[in-house]
């Protein structure tokens, strides 16, 4: 998949790589190189810090 | 002089582009009135100070995704929505703790994020890829077909008539 940056704010592409619990999926999953993985983690973290991703999924 | 002007462009450019350049996004309390928000964003700007306001958006009402709860006063409040705004600006590194301390003080201020960020905006749109050369938005038409009255046009009846009997025989 192509990884343009990556902004905690663009929440509906964060979307995609979170299971339906709200986890982050694997990197073997998401099938991005470690540094974008690495960004998109920090994006969702503080993406979920501001609320605008959930922490968890029940 | 307009060489000395393209010579100025330049360095001005490299000197903006030191400057690091942050982004703040900030949740203002739903409590206040959709009219006060205005106020509360001028004085987010106020707390830059000098620094150079790249881009911003209004704050806009969102559903939170998980309840924001903080203790004002002795009493909890909890927060299911909140109006979020951000704003990008460049500033001196050294500006920033005062831009933090100053961002944390406000009680309308439910939650803030200050990050590191590039000038550019850094989700850029997406667009679909066409593999044709034609415009995209382009609508593509069904090829008419010609109508071929030209030539029965110019055969008559009688030859016809004769054409058919010809071909019975």
């Amino acid at each position: 998949m192509q990884f343009q940056r990556i902004d905690y704010k663009d929440v509906e592409t964060l979307k995609k790589f979170l299971n339906p619990h709200g986890k982050i999926m694997s990197r073997r999953r998401t099938q991005l190189s470690a540094v974008n993985q690495r960004a998109l983690a920090e994006a969702i973290k503080r993406a979920r810090f501001m609320a605008l991703l959930p922490y968890i999924v029940r | 002089m307009a060489e000395a002007a393209q010579g100025q462009e330049p360095s001005s450019q490299a000197q903006g582009s030191k400057t690091p350049v942050y982004e703040v996004g900030f949740h203002i309390v739903p409590t206040i009135g959709e009219e006060q928000i205005g106020g509360v964003v001028e004085k987010i700007r106020a707390a830059l100070g000098e620094s150079e306001i790249i881009k911003d958006q209004f704050p806009s009402k969102i559903v939170l995704t998980y309840t924001i709860e903080r203790s004002n006063q002795g009493k909890r409040e909890k927060y299911h929505e909140a109006y979020f705004g951000w704003i990008k600006f460049a500033a001196e590194r050294e500006n920033i703790p005062a831009i933090e301390q100053a961002i944390r003080g406000m009680r309308e201020v439910l939650r803030y994020i200050l990050v590191e960020t590039v000038r550019e905006d850094v989700a850029s749109p997406r667009r679909a890829i066409f593999t044709s050369d034609r415009l995209e938005g382009q609508t593509l038409k069904k090829p008419t077909s010609t109508p071929e009255t030209a030539a029965p046009a110019g055969v008559s009846e009688e030859e016809l008539d004769k054409s058919i009997e010809a071909l019975v025989q």
